[in-house]
């Protein structure tokens, strides 16, 4: 299948009987329809509901303290921000609460906002003031993801509807993964000191919306309600409604999908292929390419793992296309480095072949004397990682290399390698891992410095030419010069033993058409805001 | 009475407090810092110091039980990490979905059970006996989640004709909702208490009493309702004591494959996020609900049962 035929949404077959219409036919159905709550039985017909699925539940959404983009996914609804991510199949950005913006020079962004955006409760007119506030709030207040805004030194305040951002350096992520994204919503000055003093985190209560949805209710575990702003002035948003229920498991959400309780999710790789030859009736499907990637690693600081020819048998000898088909169904593909294609620094391929090769494995195994050698390899508890840990295992055992699985909650997981949680760390060996990504390079090189061993860097890998690069790309304006400072930094990390590079997954989604035309980022991220009744 | 009342309830309140302090510190003993998964891959170190010392987590295992308990006492539950939402409101919160699903569970499998073990033990090797026999054993080894599974994709998915996942909103709706994971909490308990009730109600129509009711020639209804099932039905109202523990855990399964809140899908989550003071909450109310539970049972027993009373 060509690259532009699996973008064309697969469409399903139609006419089965739902759950309503079931209720319908029968007498005890009859009276239970005739009592149902009449807002609920037309917003059902109507299509003006949308019901979407989460993978997580919410947990911040204060824009300037949040982590996670299941938040993000809402905050787009209610919050308004300079920039944001065009929809569609290329990672580019256009103008949502700006009119006008401009880098004028490497440390100066100049902006003026789109007069008439209101805050609601009172809270009046947006203004470059907000701007002000909501971008330095995150560095004064120390926030988690203040490295979104990078040297952001501040925001020079030129009249009521214009500013200047001023860097201390020039920081190029800004226009991938700070304005358009979480850290880049404005929040109403004069709301947020009014609801918490010292202008630091409203956690799950904001005070004032600006987007053209409202979150009407939270119930922790059961959904999220958003509903039209009534004082929005923007186009109007697609759905009166837009319930985002929870469901972390895949599984769930695709049954949940087909017995009629929501109309847009993602899907696992694990079931794409059964959908493509199958899809529930109306149904469109899509896949996306994911930013996610995952890899092998090796502890270079374990005493095991000290002979370059040990680490290079293990690279080689990993058969990357079998693994994938194994854990996703042949529906992911290689990897070719940690950054997915479509943004700058995307390695064309990686320098040990996918396919690998045992002849050599067995040739650098030899020269390292490690025949029959037992390792260890930590994995996380969930189904796909289990199984691309067993054929690692599988393909490691064919050259002669005794590997033993070590299974861990994902609490446990998550800090093994962290030296400020104890030893741990010393007794990763080999270790299957996942990081998510945000569509700029530097967010994925930044995990890979010396400065970060023994914090997320697990395999201690530590490279004076990576930190350099690293720290110089997120100045480099031109793209091509960028690339091949990402591209070098991709290889130093393939040549020091410590990676194989494995897959950045995908992201499917489905969605029923007669309900909803949805839109979607590049990775196939929601974008609700922009999501339209059919 | 109410001296066995007062033993007993203090004797609860012990178990509570080693079973809240035992389980928290198996958790623990499992490597895994909140502080870390709450505040993400990009916190500074003395971020996650400065969280770790807010929430008390700096202090030893000891201290962070006392500290717990004697906030306990004055009404607090502590706060939840991520959303700094009380930990009393958040568990109260997902209990009543909880307990609602437990109650229905336990309803409708007693109201089907007892009958079924009454009518296979007057009608001893016949048809219905052998049908109920076999349908309990089967019930009763099927895991509860593969019951869900299946009842999932059997009745939502195939069918359509009740909703996979949630608690829906409004009566009608959250009835609706409740309809198959309380199937399939319960489901095991109609074998359960079929099998039991039918063992106990052999050996009691065998007992002097009811020979010598039947030799006074009282109807055959009379004797097994009026004589036979109090007493046949006192092991079963125990094992309805002790089956909230087990039911808790079906709960935890059932509220995780289908989506609904509760305290079971709540007290996994926070496990997998280390999240200790909605832990503690969760098992604080859970092992209070089996405690209680048990004492219920015991007492209905005493009520049931004039030896039981005398005894206390």
């Amino acid at each position: 299948m060509s690259s532009e035929q699996q973008n064309q949404p697969v469409t399903g077959r139609l006419g089965a009987l739902g759950r309503r219409t079931f209720l319908k036919a029968g007498a005890t159905a009859g009276v239970v329809a005739a009592t149902l709550p009449i807002s609920q039985a037309i917003w059902a017909q109507s299509g003006k509901v949308l019901r979407a699925r989460a993978y997580a539940d919410l947990d911040a959404l204060d824009p300037g303290f949040y982590q996670n983009a299941y938040n993000v996914d809402v905050m787009n609804c209610i919050y308004s921000k300079l920039v944001r991510y065009k929809s569609g199949r290329e990672w580019d950005w256009e103008l949502e609460a700006a009119e006008e913006i401009e880098q004028v020079d490497p440390t100066h962004i100049r902006f003026k906002l789109r007069p008439g955006i209101m805050f609601t409760g009172g809270y009046g007119e947006m203004t470059a003031e907000d701007v002000k506030f909501s971008f330095e709030r995150v560095i004064e207040h120390d926030s988690p993801i203040k490295g979104d805004w990078g040297p952001l030194d501040h925001v020079e305040v030129t009249d009521k509807y214009s500013g200047v951002i001023v860097l201390k350096e020039p920081f190029q992520p800004l226009w991938s993964i700070t304005l358009p994204y979480g850290a880049g919503h404005i929040v109403s000055k004069k709301a947020v000191t009014e609801a918490v003093a010292d202008g630091g985190s409203f956690g799950m209560e904001p005070p004032a919306f600006s987007g053209p949805y409202v979150l009407k209710e939270w119930k922790p575990d059961q959904y999220v309600h958003l509903t039209r702003n009534p004082e929005w002035t923007g186009p109007e948003p697609g759905f009166d409604e837009i319930r985002i229920i929870p469901m972390d498991d895949d599984k769930t959400a695709e049954i949940a999908y087909e017995a009629g309780d929501i109309d847009y999710t993602g899907i696992s790789l694990a079931s794409l292929d059964q959908y493509k030859n199958d899809l529930p009736d109306e149904t469109a499907l899509e896949e996306y390419p994911s930013l996610y990637y995952v890899w092998l690693g090796q502890n270079l600081d374990n005493p095991e793992l000290q002979d370059p020819n040990l680490r290079k048998a293990i690279q080689w000898a990993i058969n990357v296309p079998q693994v994938l088909d194994a854990a996703y169904f042949g529906q992911a593909q290689p990897s070719t480095g940690i950054i997915a294609p479509g943004l700058v620094g995307h390695r064309e391929a990686s320098l040990i072949p996918p396919e690998g090769d045992p002849e050599k494995a067995r040739e650098f195994l030899k020269q390292a004397g490690a025949e029959g050698k037992r390792l260890t390899l930590e994995t996380l508890n969930a189904s796909t990682w289990k199984t691309i840990a067993e054929v690692i295992q599988a393909q490691l055992a064919q050259i002669g290399l005794d590997v033993q699985i070590n299974v861990q909650d994902s609490g446990s997981f998550w800090t093994m390698g962290m030296e400020s949680e104890g030893e741990r760390w010393k007794e990763i060996q080999l270790i299957v891992n996942r990081f998510s990504m945000v569509p700029d390079p530097y967010y994925a090189t930044e995990w890979f410095t010396c400065e970060q061993v023994g914090i997320w860097n697990w395999e201690r890998f530590c490279s004076e030419e990576f930190d350099r690069l690293h720290a110089e790309a997120v100045t480099v304006t031109d793209s091509a010069k960028r690339a091949a400072m990402y591209h070098r930094m991709q290889d130093l990390m393939e040549e020091s033993g410590a990676y194989r590079f494995l897959t950045h997954e995908g992201s499917p989604v489905m969605w029923r058409e007669t309900v909803v035309e949805p839109s979607h980022r590049p990775d196939g991220r929601p974008l609700y805001r922009h999501f339209k009744p059919v | 009475m109410w001296i066995y009342f007062g033993r007993r309830l203090i004797l609860a309140i012990l178990v509570v407090v080693i079973a809240v302090t035992l389980l928290n510190a198996m958790l623990h003993l499992v490597p895994g810092d909140p502080a870390v998964m709450i505040l993400g891959p990009r916190a500074t170190p003395e971020l996650i110091e400065a969280f770790r010392v807010r929430m008390g987590l700096d202090q030893p295992f000891h201290v962070q039980m006392a500290t717990f308990f004697w906030r306990l006492l004055q009404g607090d539950m502590g706060t939840d990490v991520f959303t700094g939402r009380s930990v009393a409101a958040i568990v109260l919160e997902q209990l009543p979905f909880t307990l609602t699903l437990i109650a229905v569970s336990i309803l409708w499998a007693a109201a089907l059970g007892i009958p079924l073990g009454c009518f296979s033990a007057i009608r001893r090797n016949s048809l219905l006996d052998k049908v109920t026999g076999l349908l309990s054993v089967s019930v009763i080894s099927i895991p509860a989640f593969v019951m869900a599974l299946y009842a999932l994709l059997i009745f939502a998915v195939e069918l359509k004709w009740l909703p996979a996942i949630g608690a829906g909103e409004g009566f009608l709706d959250s009835l609706e909702h409740l309809i198959l994971p309380a199937f399939t909490v319960g489901v095991s308990w109609v074998g359960y208490m079929a099998r039991i009730v039918r063992a106990s109600m052999l050996e009691v129509l065998g007992e002097t009493h009811v020979r010598m009711a039947r030799a006074f020639g009282l109807t055959e209804r009379r004797i097994v309702f009026g004589y036979a099932l109090p007493i046949a039905i006192l092991p079963t109202v125990t094992l309805l004591g002790v089956g909230v523990a087990y039911l808790v855990s079906a709960a935890v399964f059932a509220e995780v494959i289908f989506a609904r809140p509760g305290v079971g899908a709540l007290i996994v989550e926070a496990v997998d996020s280390r999240n200790y003071p909605i832990v503690l909450g969760c098992v604080l109310v859970t092992t209070a609900l089996f405690v209680l539970a048990t004492l219920v049972s015991d007492l209905v027993n005493a009520l049931l049962d004039p030896r039981a009373r005398e005894s206390l």
